[in-house]
């Protein structure tokens, strides 16, 4: 079997319908047996403006956007004027002629002229069906089989009656003919119909994970792109037994959840950078009286309120920095949807054992705004509570919940446990959870009991860096050039990578999922075995070089940067390997629209 | 009744003494023996400042927080172990000034959690400045020639955002404040009790209430009755005391949750999904 795959924009005018277009045409190929990755070109807006839905497939495992397009649906003039120059030789672009003005298309290029608002307005009053004949014609120039297309519309469309689901089924059959008649595809796929394979988001991936590790609370405040996991939450509230709570704001939900974890329940909170600075406090407090929570936040660009609909990585020196004083707090940044859902058991755990706070960073680019092919879901991950106790004896009036230990971890104990109680406290505090602050404070023991709390708390970070995962390391072991890279960007590194080798240039891939803590020595052992290194990630100041050069002295130089808000392709990946082999060495930036 | 030294901590509260906090403290100790509610299954959560010292001063299980943030622990305490009594404990500061926004969101939705307000009309561990319940008038650190803001009337305010349970009592009337702090726990859902609770050190207003003060019931007050309690609330000569307005027909939020979407006990779920939830939790992935 040889290695195919093929890219497929639809672009439109939000509310247009082109995001759920492009939900079907995923469903299509994954119900075909392909691997997806696709990205959401939204805008803030509900509509007009105008939106696009990128899709990459094929029957290997694809991970990234892949090179260009080379298939196009165009609904509007803009869709058409921002994406022709985009289009691979070989591909095609479908448009309406009515609506469209083609002006002249570059050589190579097919356009496939259809009258998809004609069509359209004979299944309904309103022209919206017209992206349903498009994926009619998508389907023709992919060779899907025309009976997919019945049975994924009708999964799309199913709730909202017989004659929509008919309606648009007509439409889609319609634009099917046409294209098939009057064209040759220029590029396809392997189709394997009896392989059908899942997708989704990191959003809806966390959340499910979440539920599965046992998470029962869940409290939010809407914020793009996290929303979806409260929506989520929401919606299979009743079927799982989550309580959910839509805060009034940001600090409410951590302090909601924070209140939840330590009256017992898996709790969890989520929500992008604007947020995430409102809960900072919180996130002192969890880590203070040493409460178990996973705190999400699913990056977008920022500073401020930023681009709320596009994607950044920048978010890591917050989530590294958040500090009244020092305290500990795990920082995980899944790669994709399937790592986000199996991270998610191991959050939590790593927050029961250890009694802190966790960290998952997600970005829009996987979070809201990209399906990708999930294949292995772990829904094993044991559940590891820690220290936690279900009865206690009656030793005195106040039960010892900071004790001193020597892993720096006490035994924990829930309200509602008799002779258990003791005060949770964000006030410097002795082992039973008593002030250190007003009439102890500056006292020779309460000098002595604060250093030794201190101590307690950071050094934590020691036992769990033993238990968190070394960066993994894709691709040859020896290599020229070695790539470095957290969370979402490992992801076109993969797909350059694939082509780079296919090319023989010799390169691999240092990928980190677990961030902080690690063991540094480890990794730096790990990256002082390549020849040269090149930092890649979607923010201004290269962050996690940052934190390597903090935590092991090695700079690392070379850089490839995007913070346009647009994920990188692999195409860029590429062009800065290659010009790294011609000695062209620097910082890289991308500037330009995806 | 159980005995109140059941819930006697061993630390010493450091308030100032005289501080109209001790009052409080003995009235919640004698509601919760007088309802006999043992201290385990007591949760207090609290903020900043004097008032919010009150864990720890009295042995149940404590949460000593954030400024302005006990409502918000003691909400996701509540849902996660509704068998516990939640109350919130914290001074003016905390719940009229900076974290003010939750009283009325708690208040409104109706969350099964107490808010018992130490109200001193002033910061006291800030070392005196105006609060948000500080009178027209008065002279602290920050309005040396007196101070020119009216104050907040919470009453009135959560009157109107509708609370279901809105009472005031004072510190130095330990009896009747107990009495409103059990009717207070017992309540179906939300209930705020405001606490006039002098500040002996930056705002002593002890004879200042004893000489303004009355009972509601005294008057006939009929607490069902909305208008009647607005207009209570709004008194500005006199000061009365008792409770104001309660409404048991409305569900708390903890009991709607539980009702529509069939939330379960968050503490003892912690496990695997069924193989019926596997199905629906993926079902969206296809």
């Amino acid at each position: 079997m040889t290695d195919k795959d093929i890219t497929i924009r639809l672009g439109a005018a939000a509310g247009d319908g082109i995001q759920s277009a492009g939900e079907i045409l995923t469903r299509m190929l994954s119900m075909s047996g392909q691997y997806v990755c696709t990205y959401n070109g939204n805008q803030s807006l509900i509509r007009g403006g105008h939106v696009w839905f990128h899709i990459h497939a094929g029957n290997w495992r694809v991970t990234s956007l892949g090179n260009g397009i080379d298939y196009m649906l165009a609904l509007n003039q803009i869709s058409f004027d921002e994406h022709i120059g985009k289009i691979n030789q070989g591909g095609a672009i479908i448009f309406d002629p009515k609506t469209v003005k083609a002006g002249t298309i570059p050589e190579g290029i097919t356009p496939i002229m259809l009258p998809l608002t004609e069509i359209a307005l004979k299944y309904d009053k309103r022209p919206l069906m017209k992206n349903t004949v498009g994926i009619g014609a998508l389907a023709a120039l992919l060779g899907i089989d025309r009976k997919e297309i019945g049975e994924v519309i009708q999964l799309q469309f199913g709730s909202k009656g017989k004659q929509i689901v008919d309606g648009n089924i007509n439409a889609a059959l319609e634009g099917y003919a046409l294209t098939v008649k009057s064209f040759v595809p220029t590029k396809s796929l392997e189709f394997d119909y009896s392989k059908k394979r899942l997708f989704t988001h990191a959003d809806f991936a966390l959340a499910a994970g979440a539920v599965n590790a046992g998470c029962k609370f869940y409290a939010a405040y809407p914020m793009s792109p996290a929303s979806p996991i409260l929506h989520y939450m929401a919606v299979n509230a009743e079927k799982m037994g989550v309580s959910v709570l839509l805060a009034e704001d940001e600090i409410a939900a951590m302090c909601a959840t924070i209140g939840a974890a330590y009256a017992g329940a898996r709790a969890m909170c989520a929500t992008s950078g604007g947020g995430f600075a409102l809960m900072q406090e919180a996130l002192g407090m969890a880590a203070m009286n040493e409460t178990p929570i996973v705190v999400v936040d699913v990056m977008r660009a920022g500073p401020s309120t930023g681009l709320p609909t596009k994607t950044s990585q920048g978010d890591l020196n917050m989530m590294l920095g958040i500090s009244q004083d020092d305290f500990p707090r795990v920082i995980i940044a899944p790669r994709n949807s399937e790592e986000t859902f199996n991270t998610m058991g191991r959050a939590f755990n790593i927050a029961e054992k250890w009694q802190v706070p966790v960290i998952v960073l997600l970005d829009f680019g996987i979070g809201d705004g990209g399906y990708a092919t999930v294949d292995n879901l772990d829904f094993e991950e044991p559940i590891d509570r820690g220290k936690l106790l279900t009865e206690v004896g009656d030793e005195g009036t106040w039960f010892k919940r900071y004790e001193l230990t020597e892993d720096n971890v006490s035994p924990r104990v829930l309200p509602g446990t008799p002779n258990g109680m003791f005060v949770a406290k964000t006030d410097e505090h002795d082992e039973y959870g008593h002030d250190l602050s007003d009439v102890e404070a500056g006292l020779q023991h309460a000098v002595e009991k604060r250093v030794e709390m201190m101590n307690k708390r950071m050094g934590k970070l020691t036992g769990i860096a033993v238990e968190m995962n070394l960066p993994e390391v894709a691709g040859p072991a020896d290599a020229d050039v070695t790539l470095v890279s957290w969370g979402s960007t490992s992801n076109p590194i993969r797909e350059a990578m694939k082509q780079l080798l296919a090319e023989g240039v010799k390169v691999n891939s240092v990928e980190f999922c677990d961030i902080f803590p690690l063991r540094w020595k480890e990794v730096a052992k790990v990256l002082r075995k390549a020849r040269h290194l090149i930092d890649v990630e979607s923010n201004y100041s290269a962050q996690m070089a940052g934190l390597i050069a903090r935590e092991t002295g090695i700079m690392i130089e070379d850089r490839l940067l995007t913070y346009s808000g647009e994920p990188l392709e692999p195409a860029e990946v590429v062009e800065k390997v290659k010009n790294v082999l011609k000695k062209e060495i620097g910082v890289s930036v991308r500037n330009k629209a995806l | 009744m159980l005995e109140t030294k059941l819930y006697e901590s061993d630390i010493r509260p450091d308030w100032c003494p005289g501080c109209g906090d001790f009052g409080a403290l003995s009235a919640v100790k004698n509601a919760l023996a007088s309802l006999e509610i043992e201290p385990h299954r007591v949760l207090i959560s609290s903020g900043i400042g004097c008032a919010s010292n009150f864990p720890g001063f009295i042995r149940t299980y404590g949460h000593h927080g954030l400024h302005g943030r006990p409502l918000p622990v003691a909400v996701g305490a509540k849902l996660a172990n509704p068998s516990l009594t939640v109350l919130a404990i914290a001074g003016d500061g905390d719940e009229y000034g900076i974290g003010f926004n939750h009283v009325v969101h708690t208040a409104r939705r109706n969350h099964d959690v107490k808010l018992l307000v130490l109200n001193n009309e002033v910061y006291g561990l800030t070392t005196g400045q105006l609060s948000p319940t500080s009178v027209f008038g008065q002279r602290t650190k920050t309005t040396p020639y007196g101070s020119s803001i009216y104050p907040l009337n919470p009453l009135s305010t959560l009157l109107g955002v509708g609370a279901t349970f809105v009472a005031r009592g004072f510190s130095g009337q330990v009896k009747q404040l107990s009495e409103l702090i059990q009717a207070a726990i017992k309540h179906r859902g939300f209930s705020i009790v405001d606490i006039l609770s002098p500040c002996v050190t930056w705002n002593d207003i002890y004879d200042n209430v004893r000489f303004r003060m009355y009972s509601l019931d005294t008057v006939n007050h009929d607490r069902t009755s909305l208008h009647a309690a607005l207009d209570r609330s709004k008194e500005t000569e006199k000061i009365p005391l008792g409770i104001f307005f309660q409404n048991e027909d409305s569900p708390s939020f903890d009991e709607l949750l539980h009702k529509t979407v069939n939330n379960r006990f968050p503490v003892n779920e912690v496990k695997h999904m069924t193989e019926e939830e596997k199905k629906v939790a993926i079902s969206i992935f296809s």
